[in-house]
Order: C-alpha cells, then sequence, then structure tokens
C-alpha cells in the first residue's frame, strides 16, 4: 500500500519535476519528433498507402483506411511514447547517469523515483498524443478526415493512465534487462506484437479462439478502439472502461514487481 | 519528538547491534557505531570487511535485518524522511545529475528535502565559494577534474545543512593535491560540529582525520577507539623489520611460534613483525646479530595484519 500512496508523496512530483525541467529546456529539438512523426505516418501511410487500399467495413459502416489508421495512431503514441521513456530513457538515468542514485541520497526513496518515472512518462506521453489531436484536428479541418471530437476531452484522464500503465511494463524490463543491447528482446518479442496486434494499424479480424482471446486482455486494443469508435461515430464503447480496467490492473500488479526487481538492482538488496 | 529529547551531548549517528544478510552470507554482524557532532568516525577493512554495506544502511539504501540506527535520535525505520533531512552522503561514486551545471546540481538537490533548504539560492553561492567551485558554476559536472568533482559530491551533500555528513572513500582516485585539499575541507566541517563517518583505504587519511577507528573485519568490529588505541590493539608497539632471505629466517619463524606469535607480515623480500616492548627485548636477546628495523607501526600494518588474516 506505501508504494501506490507514494504516488501523492511531494518526493515522486520532484523527480516529475526534475524530467519535466530537462525536457522544456530542449523543448525546441524535442518537439519536432512528437509533431512530425504523426504528420509524417498519416501521409505515408494512411494518404499514401490508404490510397491502394479500398475503403472497407468496419463495424457496419464503409471507413478510408486514413479514418481507420489516425485513431490508432493516438493510441500507438501513448504506448510508444510512456514504454521508451520507462524503458531507455529511465535505464540510461538509472544505470549511466546514475541520477537514481543521486536521488535517492535525499528524502527521495525508491517508490518514489518508481512513481516520478511513471508520471514523467505518463506526461510525456498524454503531451505526445496531444500533438497528435492538434494533428488530427487539422485534417480534419483540412477535409481529408472526418472525426468527431465531442467526447474526446474524456479520452485524456485514461490517455494518462495508459502512459502510467505501459511505463510500469517498460520499467519491468528496466529492471531485468543486463544491458542496453538487450534491451532488442523485450522490444521485439513484448512491444512489437503488443502493439502491432491491436487494432492499431491493422483490423486484426482473425476468427481464431487465441486471436480473439488475445484482444481481450490487450489493453492497447481497447484503448485503440474505444477512441475509434469515440472519433469515428461519436459513441461511448464498453472498450473504454475495459481499458480503465486492464491499465488499473497493470499499474496494479507492475509497479511492486518493478519496485521489488529495481530495489534487487539499484540498491542492491536481496 | 523523539529526536528532541536527547541530551545535546547524545551522538548525532547512533547504530545499535546491526546485521545484514546477503543470501546466506553474513555480511554484517552485530555492529554498533556511535559518531558525535564535531567528530569523524573512521571505518577500516580490507575488501569486503563491510564498510560500505554498514553505510548504505546509515543512509537508508538498504535495511538491517536487525539491529536499529538513530539519526539526532530519529529512528530511520519509524521516520526515514526526518532522518535523511539530517544527513548528508558523498557516495563513492560519482551521481551528479550530468543535465545541470554546477550549480544546478546544487539548486536542484535542493528540492528534493523538505522542509525546504532556507535562503538556497544564498546557500549555494556560499558552498560554491568555500569549495572553490563559483568558476565553475556555470560548467556540466562532467567537464571538472576529479578532485573538483569530489568538491562538488561533498558540496551537495550540504546544501540542505545536514547533521551527519557520510564520505564513502571520498578521496580514491585523487592526486595528492587534491587529497589533501579534501582533509582541509573535511576537517573543517568537523570544526563545524558536523558528525562525519568516513570509509576509506587510505591508512594516513584514516589516521590523520578520525577522532575514532572502527576497524572490520568480515561484517565484525574488530576493535574501535582512537587511533593509537587501535594499533595497539592490534599491531602492538613496534614493528622489526628484517630481510626475509637471511639463513636464519626458519630460526625467526621458529622463535614466532615459540612466543605464541602471528607469522610475519611479508612485503616483497622484506618482514615486518608487531611486538610489544618486552616481545621486542627478547627478539633483540635472540638476534642481537641481525640486522633488523625498528619502527612505530602504522595503519598500513594494521590494514595488511587484516588483509593477511583475510587470506
Amino acid at each position: 500500500m506505501r508504494l501506490y500512496l507514494a504516488v501523492t508523496a511531494w518526493q515522486s512530483w520532484s523527480v516529475l519535476m526534475r524530467h519535466m525541467t530537462v525536457y522544456l529546456r530542449n523543448w525546441h529539438t524535442a518537439a519536432l519528433p512528437p509533431i512530425l512523426e504523426p504528420v509524417i505516418l498519416l501521409l505515408v501511410f494512411g494518404v499514401g498507402l490508404g490510397s491502394s487500399i479500398p475503403a472497407f467495413d468496419w463495424k457496419g459502416r464503409e471507413i478510408s483506411y486514413l479514418a481507420y489508421l489516425a485513431p490508432g495512431i493516438l493510441a500507438y503514441t501513448v504506448f510508444m511514447t510512456a514504454f521508451f521513456q520507462a524503458l531507455f530513457a529511465a535505464y540510461i538515468r538509472m544505470h549511466y547517469q546514475k541520477t537514481w542514485e543521486g536521488q535517492l541520497t535525499t528524502q527521495v526513496r525508491l517508490e518514489h523515483v518508481v512513481w516520478g518515472e511513471a508520471l514523467w512518462a505518463a506526461t510525456l506521453g498524454l503531451a505526445y498524443s496531444v500533438i497528435v489531436i492538434l494533428v488530427l484536428v487539422g485534417f480534419t479541418l483540412s477535409g481529408w478526415l472526418d472525426l468527431h471530437w465531442k467526447g474526446m476531452i474524456l479520452t485524456l484522464p485514461l490517455l494518462f493512465l495508459a502512459g502510467v500503465a505501459f511505463a510500469a511494463l517498460g520499467l519491468l524490463f528496466t529492471a531485468i534487462v543486463p544491458t542496453i543491447d538487450h534491451m532488442n528482446i523485450p522490444f521485439y518479442l513484448v512491444i512489437m506484437p503488443l502493439g502491432f496486434a491491436s487494432n492499431t494499424y491493422f483490423p486484426l479480424d482473425s476468427d481464431s479462439l487465441l486471436a480473439q482471446a488475445w484482444l481481450v486482455v490487450n489493453p492497447l486494443h481497447h484503448l485503440a478502439e474505444g477512441i475509434r469508435l469515440l472519433l469515428l461515430t461519436d459513441q461511448l464503447s464498453y472498450h473504454l472502461p475495459a481499458a480503465v480496467v486492464l491499465f488499473g490492473l497493470m499499474i496494479l500488479i507492475l509497479l511492486p514487481v518493478d519496485l521489488r526487481l529495481l530495489r534487487r538492482r539499484v540498491l542492491g538488496e536481496a | 519528538m523523539d529526536a528532541e529529547n536527547k541530551s545535546p551531548d547524545s551522538p548525532l549517528l547512533e547504530a545499535r547491534g546491526l546485521v545484514k544478510h546477503f543470501a546466506s552470507r553474513r555480511v554484517v554482524d552485530a555492529v554498533d557505531l556511535h559518531c558525535h557532532g564535531g567528530e569523524i568516525l573512521g571505518m577500516l577493512g580490507a575488501n569486503g570487511a563491510g564498510k560500505t554495506t554498514i553505510l548504505r544502511m546509515c543512509y537508508g539504501f538498504l535495511q538491517p535485518d536487525a539491529g536499529e540506527i538513530r539519526i539526532g535520535g530519529i529512528n530511520r525505520r519509524e521516520d526515514p524522511d526526518g532522518a535523511n533531512r539530517l544527513i548528508g552522503v558523498c557516495t563513492q561514486d560519482d551521481t551528479f545529475d550530468t543535465d545541470f551545471t554546477v550549480r544546478d546540481n546544487l539548486l536542484r538537490f535542493g528540492n528534493y528535502f523538505r522542509p525546504r533548504p532556507s535562503a538556497i539560492e544564498e546557500r549555494v553561492d556560499q558552498l560554491l565559494g568555500r569549495f572553490d567551485l563559483a568558476r565553475h558554476a556555470a560548467a556540466k559536472p562532467e567537464t571538472l577534474s576529479g578532485g573538483y568533482r569530489r568538491r562538488l559530491m561533498v558540496a551537495r551533500a550540504l546544501v540542505h545543512q545536514p547533521r551527519v555528513l557520510f564520505l564513502d572513500e571520498p578521496t580514491t582516485g585523487l592526486d595528492p593535491q587534491a587529497r589533501m585539499s579534501v582533509w582541509e575541507l573535511v576537517d573543517g566541517l568537523r570544526q563545524e560540529g558536523l558528525g562525519i563517518v568516513l570509509t576509506t583505504h587510505y591508512m594516513d587519511e584514516a589516521e590523520r582525520l578520525s577522532d575514532k577507528l572502527l576497524v572490520l573485519k568480515e561484517g565484525a568490529v574488530v576493535t574501535s577507539g582512537g587511533p593509537r588505541t587501535v594499533l595497539g590493539d592490534l599491531v602492538g608497539e613496534h614493528v622489526v623489520v628484517l630481510d626475509a632471505n637471511i639463513p636464519e629466517a626458519d630460526a625467526v619463524r621458529q622463535w614466532l611460534l615459540d612466543e605464541g606469535l602471528e607469522r610475519p607480515t611479508r612485503i616483497l623480500n622484506s618482514w615486518q613483525i608487531a611486538l610489544d616492548g618486552a616481545g621486542l627485548a627478547r627478539f633483540s636477546a635472540s638476534f642481537g646479530q641481525l640486522r633488523f628495523e625498528v619502527r612505530p607501526p602504522n595503519l598500513d600494518d594494521l590494514f595488511l595484519q587484516l588483509a593477511d588474516k583475510q587470506s
């Protein structure tokens, strides 16, 4: 319980503020990828590749590939941003820069460092998602897309929660990979399957029981489909509460495991 | 409130019965520590003796399996935030925040304490001046020389005006001049009333700086007290140095056995034999014809003896 309560501790927010200060100092270069990446992906895949893909049936409506892709990119953005922050950036701070060890010589304890990293990863994931939303608004205004924006404000807390959950997953690998080179293993064996087999970039319409079971437990699938239904049809669906439950479970289960493994790795505690 | 009940001469750091296991191995075994304000407690021991593990328990990185640590009267387990507010830590490795300048490292560090350090800007300026870091204030820490990095580490540990300072091998890897400047700073901090706990591999450092020494071997305290007392207890009053390749070597070895003494410590081609006054007189009577030198013991002898016993 102490771990969960640490989210409200000033120490966790001090760690978050430290990361934000560093990021904002380099905002002019750091902001380029989150702005350009969705534009490029939407143009290359949505418009370019989409022009070769005829409109297809999705939940009884005929939609373009660009319309299908746009909400997927939004969900994928929070997933990848939060995961990468908690994996690569956190690993560098922990292992190479020894920032964590410095923080731990103060009133900051490891549970605060873990929460600070997770909150920062989620904050960045949310910020990048908002940039994607602005890009999608631009596509809507220019007539490329026909999206409904009324319910979108509801998804912002969900995107933040998703960021915390995916950060908890990233921190799990930060705690266990022996070296930075070993990060390819979780990336290709866990993250790529989780990210792509999730109805983000393409519909996974297989009737196989395995595929259906995978989609039920894959929180990214529920996030992508929930946002897609909201943006394309202006409907709230069961996918959104399903995503809340799954993200909540990820946080509840993964964070104590992260803390236990990181305690061993960072502090040498058995 | 616990802290307020302590009398002024109570130790700032008080650890009793510390025990720590890694897997099934007992790496710290019933260690007691006491350090008062204005005092430097030196911890000595060979590699693996448990020095760093004890320090890491004192500053909260590790939880002891048994025992209690009080800092300024505050029980560390019951109030870790309160205990950590009173300590400054200078770890063995540099742990700067490399995304910030020297000055910003000090300012940023102040954000990790509550109550916040008062007048933090003035405090940082004062530390930059005192540690001769003002001209490097805008530089990144990794551009500093080894000596200045250590200065920054110590300065950072003092931003919040702690009462106890932990220094884990503060001068390792520094040139003699840089080491001496760190010694002067540490000595100044002692005079200001800080309680300082120091681990070091340098015998001259421990001897010159420490008011009290704690000698550890395999996680347990072998002896403690003033440097001279510790030496007397463990090494003896005199050290006889003689050539190890003399024809009488076997006779000397036999004499030591007959006297119930340890075998001599060998350094290159010489033997070093620790003896008390009476032992020296008997040795001289038995081997008056030999050429040997007699010198007072130092902490190197102690360290070598400990390492020798460990091997």
